[in-house]
């Protein structure tokens, strides 16, 4: 008995389920799944708005949009896929519409370098690192800013950024690679 | 001093997610998974009104030529006399056979096989 106690194995959480299984009983019909997927990703994908637009309000409404988007399309979804790249790629869409919407709205040109009245005396408010970086990021030119929200949210999987992004991988490292460039300059003061 | 690329990647990869408000999800499950069925779909709404025009242009059609009324009662009594209702007997008859199969319908027979199943 007390054999068959020691080698029970320890009780091991259940393997999350992945994101095609979660697809598939969608399309089924089950609800729940899609929740599944939402409580997965909408953290990133707010993220990637708040960071695009920059507006709190507006990430709330982009993130929405994108999950209802892709819940209407669920079922040209290609099997294969990365669900994390489908979803970014509908959010980034919807971001980039939004800014659009807003530069004719405004007049404005969009904000294509970094502001450099702001960003020293910003910076010099904001001791801490994450702050600092976050204050960084924010003041980086929208392609930048982009590029380095997706770095920091897919890791060095390049070829998902520039599918994100429909940019050739070249040019997503030449961003990438410019973008860390200002934020060090940016860090370093 | 300048930040290298690991301290970089390393202040990125620590870096916490903007957070969403808490009722996102809930907001987002109820616009899609809770969502209200609409009733009608989108080609059935696009069919009753492609159909609702071309009956409201027929009907314009027909009523806007001239001597309309006359013609169209002038065919609806042609109607009623080749199909055979302006005879009482064949009004009676119909009646009967509509009535008897509206009670057929109402009826429900028990399934025989369930029956002996039941047994």
């Amino acid at each position: 008995m007390g054999l068959a106690l020691a080698l029970e194995p320890p009780p091991v959480a259940p393997a999350p389920v992945e994101d095609q299984a979660l697809i598939a009983a969608t399309l089924a019909g089950n609800g729940e799944a899609f929740g599944e997927l939402v409580g997965r990703y909408q953290r990133a994908v707010y993220h990637l708005a708040a960071r695009t637009l920059r507006d709190a309000t507006e990430a709330e409404d982009a993130t929405q949009e994108a999950f209802f988007k892709a819940y209407r399309a669920l079922h040209s979804f290609r099997p294969g896929a990365k669900f994390s790249t489908w979803i970014f790629t509908i959010c980034y869409r919807l971001c980039c519409d939004r800014l659009a919407r807003r530069k004719r709205l405004s007049g404005d040109e969009l904000p294509d370098r970094a502001d450099p009245g702001a960003g020293p005396a910003l910076l010099a408010e904001r001791n801490d690192e994450a702050r600092r970086l976050r204050a960084a990021i924010d003041l980086l030119p929208e392609k930048y800013r982009t590029v380095i929200t997706l770095y920091h949210l897919q890791g060095k999987q390049y070829d998902e950024i520039a599918s994100v992004l429909n940019l050739p991988l070249g040019t997503v490292k030449t961003h990438l690679f410019r973008a860390k460039e200002q934020l060090r300059k940016a860090l370093t003061t | 001093m300048m930040m290298d690329d690991d301290a970089l990647d390393r202040a990125l990869a620590a870096l916490p997610l903007d957070g969403p408000p808490a009722d996102l999800q809930q907001r987002i499950l109820a616009r899609t998974v809770y969502a209200p069925r609409a009733a009608f779909r989108g080609w059935e709404l696009w069919f009753i009104a492609i159909a609702a025009a071309l009956i409201g242009w027929l009907g314009w059609l027909v009523l806007s030529a001239p001597h309309a009324q006359e013609r169209v009662a002038d065919a609806l009594a042609r109607l009623i006399a080749v199909s055979g209702l302006d005879s009482m007997s064949t009004v009676l008859w119909l009646a009967a056979g509509v009535s008897a199969t509206w009670w057929i319908v109402q009826l429900s027979v028990p399934d025989r096989r369930r029956r002996i199943e039941v047994r």
